[in-house]
């Protein structure tokens, strides 16, 4: 079984209700981690990661001035920022599967439908952590590989021109990860 | 103080998009094997929620606070794109906190409160009785969750709810194909990722 050392990572959590940046924070510490940051919306919240640089943000969606998804938006920027690969991991109410695509197609790394539980916020950081995806950069999209399992019978269109890189194994870290579950 | 920066990504380019691998190093130096006797983190982390969960009752009552004054300003100002706004993400943290805080019961009607808001086309089209008796219907709820029948008194009343509110998006929503797939198509478990 692994362990994350969460004292060794920085964490920006990014919500606007303060009692959920609370209760973020609260999990984090118990997690084990000692640098956790807070900003109380998306402006804030792109400030404060230009300003701390985290390993991992965990960012809500709906929030006034701009919202998580436009954050999302903005740290994937390649080239504008200092880390444009960082791992965001949504933490949201919205629970529709086409708010969980566009999340998706925006560059969130992975999502996590409010109420959150402990068990749940835990196996999404052992996943970024354990299981870091590539990143993509075609003409519409800068993110994380949205592949996240090589289907032998998949039988669609390929919509990736390039031979090799269309397989895109995934580290054997996860297997570890999953034995976390 | 800010991490060293991480070291430049390998980049494969490919014919119509590249794959890059960031430097993940960081990262994986913070994995490690579990020793013995280790105490799990999810059950620290746990017991840590535990020991502030006495606030929960008070912090609950102050989401219903915002609630009710976002429904307010709605009854004094009519429906605009602020006070919708205000009014949804008031709904939208209650539906997403109030299980967390131990009022889960609460959520249905919340997410009814949220669709609502959020799919009707024309926003003075909406019966401001329907928005009153969701943000009341969320406020007994919690009042009355001591009760030993709360889940199945919550159940009959938000499913009373979501009933006449799905009846009314589909009657607005009955030119946009894309809205109404958008409406019946089923939400997510709690606690699910992609």
């Amino acid at each position: 079984m692994v362990r994350i050392d969460f004292n060794r990572l920085r964490f920006l959590v990014i919500d606007d209700n303060a009692h959920m940046r609370r209760i973020m924070r609260t999990l984090l510490h118990g997690f084990g981690a000692r640098d956790v940051y807070e900003a109380e919306d998306g402006a804030a919240g792109l400030d404060a990661f230009t300003h701390h640089v985290p390993d991992i943000v965990l960012t809500d969606w709906a929030m006034p001035i701009f919202d998580g998804l436009e954050l999302t938006q903005m740290i994937r920027q390649p080239n504008a920022n200092s880390n444009p690969f960082v791992p965001i991991i949504m933490v949201t109410g919205h629970t529709e599967k086409e708010r969980v695509t566009a999340a998706r197609d925006a560059g969130v790394t992975e999502f996590l439908a409010k109420p959150i539980s402990a068990k749940a916020l835990y196996q999404r950081i052992v996943n970024v952590v354990a299981n870091p995806r590539p990143f993509i950069k075609t003409k519409t999209y800068f993110g994380p590989c949205r592949r996240r399992s090589n289907s032998t019978t998949y039988s669609g269109p390929e919509r990736r021109k390039g031979g090799k890189a269309d397989v895109i194994r995934q580290p054997a870290l996860l297997d570890k990860a999953k034995m976390l579950g | 103080m800010a991490s060293a920066r991480p070291a430049k990504p390998d980049v494969m380019t490919f014919g119509d998009h590249e794959v890059i691998t960031p430097d993940t190093s960081k990262l994986r130096k913070t994995l490690r094997a579990a020793q013995a006797g280790e105490p799990d983190p999810v059950a620290a982390a746990e017991e840590a929620l535990a020991q502030i969960s006495g606030d929960f009752n008070n912090w609950m009552q102050d989401e219903l606070g915002r609630l009710d004054a976002a429904r307010h300003r709605v009854r004094q100002a009519g429906l605009s794109k602020e006070t919708r706004q205000e009014l949804f993400l008031a709904a939208h943290d209650v539906k997403g906190d109030c299980g967390t805080l131990g009022y889960p019961e609460a959520a249905p009607a919340a997410d009814s409160l949220c669709r609502l808001l959020e799919h009707t086309p024309d926003l003075r089209r909406i019966p401001l009785p329907i928005v009153d008796q969701h943000v009341d219907a969320v406020r007994a709820i919690v009042r009355e969750h001591d009760r030993p029948d709360i889940g199945s008194i919550a159940a009959a009343l938000t499913s009373k709810l979501r009933s006449v509110t799905d009846e009314f998006l589909m009657q607005e929503n009955q030119d946009r194909p894309d809205v109404l797939k958008q409406i019946q198509s089923p939400s997510l478990a709690p606690g699910a990722s992609f």
